[in-house]
């Protein structure tokens, strides 16, 4: 033990590890070795090249296309004459028009709709199975849901039928051959298709609320709709700028059920900006005038786009 | 080891080179081939109507038999997609080789740009055999040389059912107060007389173009040239003749549909519907039968002296300056008046042909026929295939807001002539290049 104490034995030196240590020198010699700040580039191409092709290309062609007169075969220069025509055109007029009733009608019907639903199924006990069934529309392609609501939007199709049997005769109407009854036809019937991806989403968004926070707020005192204004609806906000910002682009974007059920018409009444850009293009071979319009949808499309994401996402996504 | 496995299954650098090569040939096979090419003996036909393919299928086993020739048909269910393809192809190699196109100003549209044959040939060898009716000749005419062969022969009648008809007393009328009269007694009887839709756009026409052609053929077709104005009395007196039908309540509701109407017509519950002879399989799809229940009539003309005309309509037959098959085209074209493919085609259509010498479909198709060539009717093309389409397809729309507000006559005449004189100066312009 003493001889233990007195006389300590000697550690044998331990042998060196060198621990490779990153320096600024070493990170160059490496980059270096990758190929230098060039590198990245031949990675980069392929994305560049598909969003060049398809998106910044069109998108100048379209710019450069619109300062002509283009029937398809000849065309000449004429400026800006095409965006002057825009402005006194009454039916790019009405075709503004019904692309803002689109915007306001599929953000306060199927958002709000899709929100109502979600927050009254939410703790229902057969709550999933009404929420499926409010979904299922959502799996039919616009097309073939357009020629479902022709069979009831006609004037004497299934609504004008069912009013005229309940007596409400004075109710029915030609719904899809007058402004602006056409427009909110069909505004009614991509609700029904569209509404259901809302209450999904929402339905989402309420399942991932803690219970605790529930719970805290009504011990709190706060029930019904304070507790919905105040708790339920603020953490919603995330599911909410999605839902929201998906019914922007959609309705911007309504071709499809617009073109089965009227074709735009009677008498070009319904057309969107879509579908307008549609019929002078490809119709009436009107190329630089089509293009103009294009023009002006996408300025509405990308403002519209970057007003609301601005406002909504959250500062440190956006930086 | 973990260096042995990686050696074992890195795929030899070849393959990768390989695939590469074969990757690109093929984007250049694809991007450079005429990919539509049919096998020898067979030539594709592109159109855009559905209901046209087993007809030319029928005509094309025909045409086989005499022209060694089959027709392979390509259907586009769109007449917008079908009219696009079309003019965005023309002047490539991937363009069809035939197509079943529009006649008069449409098909004019078409050879202007250089990329159809001409039929001048194939049009005088037919003319002289007698398989084909020379009247047809100045719709698939442009500068003197023809471009297209005619494929049907429609004509543009009213279906009526002849058991209501009967019921009522009445019979196909022949003189416009007749039809006046029975239009009233429909009405009176609680059965809507006349069948009127904006449904689908084009039939927005239909009411012009009947009533404008019966109470002045020569002002139609001078109109439908260029040559009147639509601001003229006769075209104001015409639009309110329609809207007196309105006002009577004569008309059915505009989003009705020609197969809805033509169903309504079998049952009894309308009295007449204007239209193409080849609308007549929609009729028989609903249950009638021609030369038992259901038959029609040319509408009469507005004044007894006014000398008989009808509506004709008839597709043209084209072949591709730059098709895959364009020997086989022209070969095909040759051969599509002889009786045998022209008598296949249309008895399977169940419309009228364009040569004489075939026998018509059905006992509807042999009535008209009959009164057509009986009356010496002067035959005129229908409203879409004249006059510049640009002007048509804006017209349309302008005619579609008529019949939904009858009150609008005057200013829809006066919109109509401002796009008139906006696209037959386009039109004459071009004309000159």
């Amino acid at each position: 033990m003493s001889e233990t104490l007195s006389a300590p034995r000697a550690t044998p030196p331990r042998p060196r590890v060198r621990v490779p240590v990153r320096s600024p020198r070493t990170g160059r010699k490496q980059g270096r070795a990758l190929g230098g700040p060039l590198t990245p580039i031949p990675w980069l191409l392929p994305a560049l090249a598909l969003v060049g092709v398809l998106l910044v290309y069109p998108f100048l062609r379209s710019v450069y296309g619109s300062l002509f007169e283009d029937n398809g075969f000849e065309r000449s220069f004429v400026g800006l004459d095409n965006y002057a025509r825009l402005a006194e055109d009454p039916i790019f007029s009405r075709s503004l028009l019904n692309t803002l009733m689109w915007v306001v009608g599929t953000l306060l019907l199927p958002v709000l709709l899709g929100l109502l639903i979600a927050v009254a199924t939410h703790r229902m006990r057969l709550g999933g199975v009404i929420q499926l069934l409010v979904v299922l529309p959502y799996a039919i392609s616009g097309a073939a849901t357009a020629v479902l609501w022709n069979f009831m939007l006609t004037s004497d199709g299934a609504i004008n039928q069912v009013l005229r049997a309940v007596g409400l005769d004075s109710l029915a109407h030609p719904w899809l051959l007058e402004w602006p009854h056409n427009t909110i036809a069909m505004i009614v019937a991509s609700t029904w298709q569209g509404t259901g991806l809302n209450v999904v989403l929402f339905a989402i968004g309420l399942r991932a609320i803690p219970r605790e926070t529930l719970e805290a707020a009504a011990l709190d005192g706060a029930t019904g709709w304070r507790l919905f204004r105040h708790v339920t609806f603020p953490q919603l906000k995330a599911v909410t700028v999605v839902v929201v910002g998906m019914a922007i682009v959609n309705s911007l974007k309504a071709f499809d059920m617009i073109w089965v059920l009227t074709k735009g018409g009677p008498s070009r009444s319904s057309e969107t900006l879509a579908l307008t850009m549609y019929r002078e293009t490809f119709r009436l071979f009107h190329v630089g005038y089509g293009s103009a319009i294009a023009l002006v949808l996408t300025v509405v499309v990308v403002a519209s786009a970057w007003i609301y994401l601005r406002r909504q996402m959250p500062e440190s996504a956006r930086s | 080891m973990p260096a042995r496995s990686h050696a074992l299954h890195r795929p030899p650098p070849l393959a990768r080179r390989t695939l590469l090569t074969a990757a690109t040939a093929g984007l250049l096979a694809t991007a450079c081939g005429s990919a539509m090419s049919q096998p020898a003996g067979k030539v594709a036909l592109h159109g855009d109507n559905n209901d046209w393919r087993e007809p030319l299928v029928r005509a094309g086993d025909a045409m086989r038999s005499v022209a060694g020739v089959e027709l392979v048909p390509e259907v586009i269910p769109s007449m917008e997609s079908f009219e696009q393809i079309v003019k965005s192809s023309l002047r490539t190699r991937k363009t069809p080789d035939m197509l079943k196109y529009w006649s008069g100003y449409r098909l004019m549209d078409l050879a202007r740009t250089g990329g159809i044959e001409e039929l001048t040939g194939a049009w005088d060898t037919a003319e002289s055999a007698g398989w084909v009716d020379p009247t047809l000749r100045p719709a698939f005419t442009y500068r003197d040389r023809v471009y297209g062969l005619p494929m049907n022969l429609t004509y543009w009648v009213f279906f009526h059912n002849t058991e209501v008809f009967a019921d009522l007393g009445l019979r196909a009328p022949t003189t416009w107060p007749e039809f006046l009269d029975a239009c009233a007694a429909l009405k009176a009887a609680g059965i809507t007389p006349l069948h009127a839709t904006t449904d689908g756009r084009w039939p927005a026409f239909i009411w012009f173009m009947e009533v404008l052609s019966r109470q002045d053929p020569d002002f139609y077709e001078g109109l439908m040239n260029g040559r009147e104005r639509y601001t003229d009395p006769r075209a104001e007196r015409a639009l309110t003749t329609i809207a007196e039908f309105a006002d009577n309540d004569w008309f059915t509701a505009l989003d009705t549909n020609h197969v809805d109407a033509a169903a309504s017509v079998v049952r009894g519950s309308l009295g007449m519907m204007p239209g193409g002879t080849f609308m007549t399989p929609n009729l028989i799809n609903a249950g009638g039968e021609p030369g038992r229940d259901i038959d029609a009539f040319v509408l009469p003309m507005a004044r007894a002296e006014t000398p008989p005309a009808v509506i004709f309509e008839s597709s043209a037959l084209v072949c591709t300056v730059k098709g895959p098959d364009r020997e086989e085209a022209l070969e095909a074209a040759a051969a599509w008046l002889h009786p045998e493919v022209a008598g296949a085609f249309s008895s399977t259509l169940q419309d009228g042909s364009p040569n004489p010498g075939v026998a018509p479909a059905n006992p509807l198709l042999d009535g008209v026929v009959s009164t057509v060539r009986e009356r010496g009717a002067r035959m005129l093309n229908r409203f879409w295939e004249l006059g510049p389409p640009e002007l048509v397809e804006a017209t349309v729309d302008d005619l579609a807001g008529f019949l939904l507000n009858p009150s609008s006559a005057r200013s829809t005449l006066a919109t109509m002539q401002e796009r008139a004189d906006d696209a037959w100066q386009v039109w004459r312009e071009a004309e000159k290049s």
